[in-house]
């Protein structure tokens, strides 16, 4: 419980959050759905250092619920796990457990949560990025105390030291001549000088682990965007990164330090959800799901987006169940206007044409989609659900046909762009990332065995779908920090994407 | 009241020193030495079996014994000598700001009580700026390790100076103790050099006799020549061999399992340090060297020293480090081919590993014979610095 209080205190006075890794800004994994017969709501507060403590939140819904555990698994250990911890209660919240859990190995990880109780035992796996993500500055109060106790304890050296030399080796009663004097001195001024050293040698030390730390720091794949103009206007997504290019030359790996990244895998079907927002204003939105021949340039014919800068996400799921969100920005100068097709038929855009209300937005074809705000509205760090509903123009609900695998998708960016994240109806889980938890074999050391597998049961899985007609979707997060934010939603009926947009404040928390 | 150190040898300076006369705080100190040791061989075997601890797991609570007796027991000397002490007894304390008075053993463990305390919030605010205990060696734990070797160091200094001081009925009994916390210290440094010299994969490279050739020497040549007893280097490293064997076949014993992961490897035992080095055989070696040239001619000495120092490490380890590597060593009593948790086990645990190879990736004769002419080179370094410290070290009196 120590480790988890110097956490959430580390989280406060972290000096510079520099980057964060499956989404931008948003490192927490939220998930909510069923551990068996329990519907629970899961909150995963990253480690920002690897290996680090996480704090698991469950909150459980089912009757009698007896136990609840937590436990931390790398995706490449299946030969054991560690015993589950066990989740306490937390003070003054309705079936609300929390526990701190080690996060020993960077990359991709699992938290998996047991629920066990009076209608039997349930268990969900959520799939957790762990990397470094922030320099931590050394507390001033901290680094003076350090000080003042290193310059005691130097001079208190020096001085046993002097003493030594002066008297240590003298017969009792016996009292040092100055030339025993004179060795003492010269004896405390060579320590002195090679302490000195040996702190000089420790600074310079400390230096090089923090240069080390910070190259440790993740940073998602370098990538850049360019827009095509002409008859068919297309927008390239290049992850540009030298590792990804050259991940199958073990050699270039090898020579470079590199660790080898295990393939892109589908997500709901597609190999990379892009996501364009225009800057500064928010006021221009796309989802697109462009297609590759060497997993390196994605292309995706442009919708009639309005000109202007626009900042480009690439989310992408690899093999061993990372996510990563890759950025770039590029300008548009409008050419995608008079765009007929699309290449996915499951792609979206929105252009505001109006103020947005952070309730309501009238959607392309009249019905309207509405934000229901938790009492006391969004707080940052505090779980919240995201409930939309949408009712036709003659208030009847709108049946919401399966768009790319669910109900409904959702996107939230900070005004700054310091935040943005892509949310399920099930948080901000990818369900290919977690399908990879649940499918992994022993067997599946060859890069290529998992996905193959995982693209037949997804196909299936998709196909099995049904519309939902009571036209409500809803979409579990804890907003990383206060601030506006863009809300985008996104449905399907009719065979058409309808996107509602929504300015959000959210406000901060109260210590 | 004639309980501190220097009071009890005046006393027993005049009369035989049964073992039950030695003052309780040389006790003390050797007692937090060992501890020190002891706790630090079980939480690295902890880490390597369970993983998850706390500020209270044993191993722990044995290092922060260790802390609180030795800093309790020197701060009562020092106060009791400044303030209450017998003539006698300050005459052989040294001073500390011209006021206070104590051992010059006290004074050091003293000093490393208050690194040990100081390196607890350092080594926090380091687990949470970079992670939890990424590495052994950072800044912080080497503030810790210094706090333990001044805890160490004070206590061997604390039964030297009554060593030196004993009569001669009862030198034989300190010499003993003397070798004791001797032994516990080389036992700490083969400890602390365990990540770069212990397990059978590295006797094959020369940087295994590098790291062993100056690291070892540089403090057992000192203590075996402030020692009085006549084999004093075999003596040390026998006890050396003895503390590590205990503590290897006892863990053992013990059954656990991993608490974190990722679990490469299930492991159901606690996972033992690795077979002490044979140092004893290199130390005998020593021990005759220092015999045939005796004292006063150190240079020479440490010549003889570190060459063969270096040649006996590598005659014994060469071929031993072979039969550790076979399944006859697989066993509880050679405790050999046992991993962490963590390690991914495959074919390197059979095979030695950082050989000095040449630009074709060939091993090369010539290569490790230059890295032990350079191991050689060192250890006469190490041995001639070593020997002036123990010509000190024989001196202390106080």
């Amino acid at each position: 419980m120590r480790f988890a209080s110097l956490a959430r205190r580390t989280a406060i006075v972290s000096s510079l959050l520099i980057v964060c890794s499956a989404h931008i800004g948003s490192p927490d994994a939220v998930y909510e759905g069923a551990a068996g017969p329990y519907h629970v709501f899961v909150r995963v507060e990253t480690p920002p250092v690897v290996p680090g403590v996480a704090n698991v939140f469950v909150r459980v819904t089912g009757a009698g619920v007896q136990e609840v555990g937590v436990q931390a698994n790398r995706y490449d250990a299946l030969a054991a796990a560690p015993p589950p911890e066990r989740a306490k209660p937390v003070e003054g919240e309705a079936n609300l457990y929390s526990a701190p859990l080690w996060m020993m190995s960077g990359g991709s990880n699992s938290v998996s949560v047991y629920v066990r109780g009076a209608l039997g035992s349930g268990k969900a796996v959520i799939p957790v990025v762990v990397v470094a993500s922030r320099m931590l500055a050394l507390d001033p109060r901290l680094g003076a105390g350090l000080i003042v106790v290193g310059t005691f304890l130097f001079v208190g050296l020096i001085t046993i030291v002097g003493a030594a030399f002066r008297e240590g080796v003298l017969a009792p009663g016996e009292q040092p001549d100055g030339g025993r004097k004179v060795k003492a001195r010269t004896a405390m001024a060579l320590t002195t000088a090679f302490m000195a050293l040996v702190l000089f040698g420790g600074s310079k030390w400390w230096t090089g682990e923090e240069r080390a730390f910070k190259r440790s720091i993740f940073k998602p794949l370098k990538a850049s965007a360019t827009a095509t103009t002409g008859p068919a206007p297309r927008l390239d997504f290049l992850i540009s990164d030298s590792i990804w290019r050259m991940r199958n030359d073990s050699a270039w790996l090898r020579r470079n330090s590199a660790s080898r990244w295990t393939p892109i895998i589908p997500d709901h079907g597609k190999l990379m959800h892009l996501f364009a927002v225009r800057e500064p204003d928010l006021g221009a939105f796309a989802h697109l799901h462009p297609v590759t021949a060497d997993s390196v340039t994605f292309s995706a014919a442009l919708p009639p987006l309005p000109p202007g800068r626009y900042r480009v996400y690439g989310d992408i799921v690899h093999e061993s169940g990372f996510t990563q969100t890759l950025s770039a920005q590029v300008e548009l100068t409008g050419a995608g206007k008079d765009a007929t097709k699309l290449s996915d038929a499951d792609d979206g855009w929105h252009v505001a044409t109006a103020a947005l209300a952070a309730d309501r937005a009238v959607l392309e074809d009249g019905s309207v989609m509405t934000l229901a705000a938790p009492a006391g509205g969004f707080v940052e760090r505090r779980d919240a659900t995201l409930q939309i509903t949408v009712r036709t123009a003659d208030d009847h609900p709108l049946s919401l046909e399966p768009y790319i695998g669910m109900p409904g998708h959702a996107v939230v960016t900070r005004d700054d762009g310091s935040v943005f994240v892509h949310l399920h109806p099930s948080g901000t889980v990818s369900m290919a990332s977690q399908m990879t938890f649940l499918m992994r074999r022993p067997g599946d050391s060859i890069a290529g065995t998992l996905s193959r597998r995982l693209q037949a049961t997804e196909m299936t899985h998709m196909m099995e779908q049904a519309p939902d007609a009571r036209g409500a979707v809803s979409f579990p997060y804890a907003f990383p920090k206060a601030g506006r934010y863009r809300l985008w939603v996104q449905v399907k009926n009719g065979g058409r994407i309808l996107t509602g947009a929504f300015a959000l404040e959210v406000q901060p928390a109260k210590s | 009241m004639t309980s501190i150190v220097a009071d009890r040898v005046a006393v027993q300076s005049r009369s035989s020193a049964a073992v039950g006369s030695i003052p309780w705080p040389l006790y003390a100190v050797v007692f937090a030495s060992t501890c020190i040791v002891v706790g630090l061989i079980w939480d690295i075997s902890w880490h390597r079996t369970v993983g998850r601890d706390t500020f209270w797991t044993l191993a722990h609570v044995l290092e922060q014994v260790a802390a609180v007796v030795a800093g309790l027991t020197c701060g009562w000397i020092v106060l009791h000598t400044t303030f209450a002490g017998a003539p006698e007894a300050r005459a052989r304390s040294v001073r500390f700001w011209r006021f206070f008075q104590g051992p010059l053993g006290a004074w050091v463990c003293i000093w490393g009580t208050l690194m040990m305390i100081t390196s607890a919030p350092f080594d926090n605010w380091w687990h949470n700026a970079y992670g939890l205990d990424v590495k052994i060696i950072s800044p912080p734990h080497m503030v810790l390790a210094w706090g333990m070797f001044g805890i160490q160091i004070g206590a061997l200094l604390m039964t030297l100076s009554a060593q030196n001081r004993a009569a001669e009925e009862d030198q034989r009994t300190y010499s003993i103790i003397y070798a004791f916390a001797a032994g516990v210290l080389v036992t700490m440094i083969a400890t602390v050099i365990m990540e770069e010299a212990s397990v059978a994969n590295e006797m094959h490279g020369s940087k295994f006799y590098m790291v062993t050739g100056w690291t070892i020497p540089l403090f057992l040549i000192g203590l075996s020549r402030a020692s009085k007893l006549r084999w004093p280097a075999t003596t040390i490293t026998a006890i050396y061999m003895a503390i590590s064997l205990a503590m290897i076949w006892i863990l053992q014993l013990f059954e656990a399992t991993p608490m974190l992961a990722p679990i490469y490897n299930p492991v159901t035992h606690m996972v033992p340090s690795p077979f002490p080095l044979l140092l004893i055989v290199p130390a005998f070696a020593v021990d005759l060297v220092m015999q045939r040239v005796g004292r006063g001619r150190d240079w020479r000495l440490a010549a003889l020293i570190g060459l063969t120092w270096v040649l006996a490490m590598v005659a014994v380890h060469w071929f031993w480090a072979e039969f550790l590597l076979t399944p006859a060593a697989r066993n509880w009593f050679f405790a050999s081919d046992q991993w962490s948790y963590d390690a991914r086990l495959g074919p390197w645990r059979y095979e030695f590993h950082n050989l000095d190879r040449d630009g074709a990736g060939k091993w090369s004769p010539l290569l490790f014979a230059r890295g032990i002419g350079i191991a050689v080179v060192m250890s006469m370094v190490a041995s001639r610095l070593s020997l002036y410290l123990g010509n000190g070290m024989s001196r202390v009196k106080r």
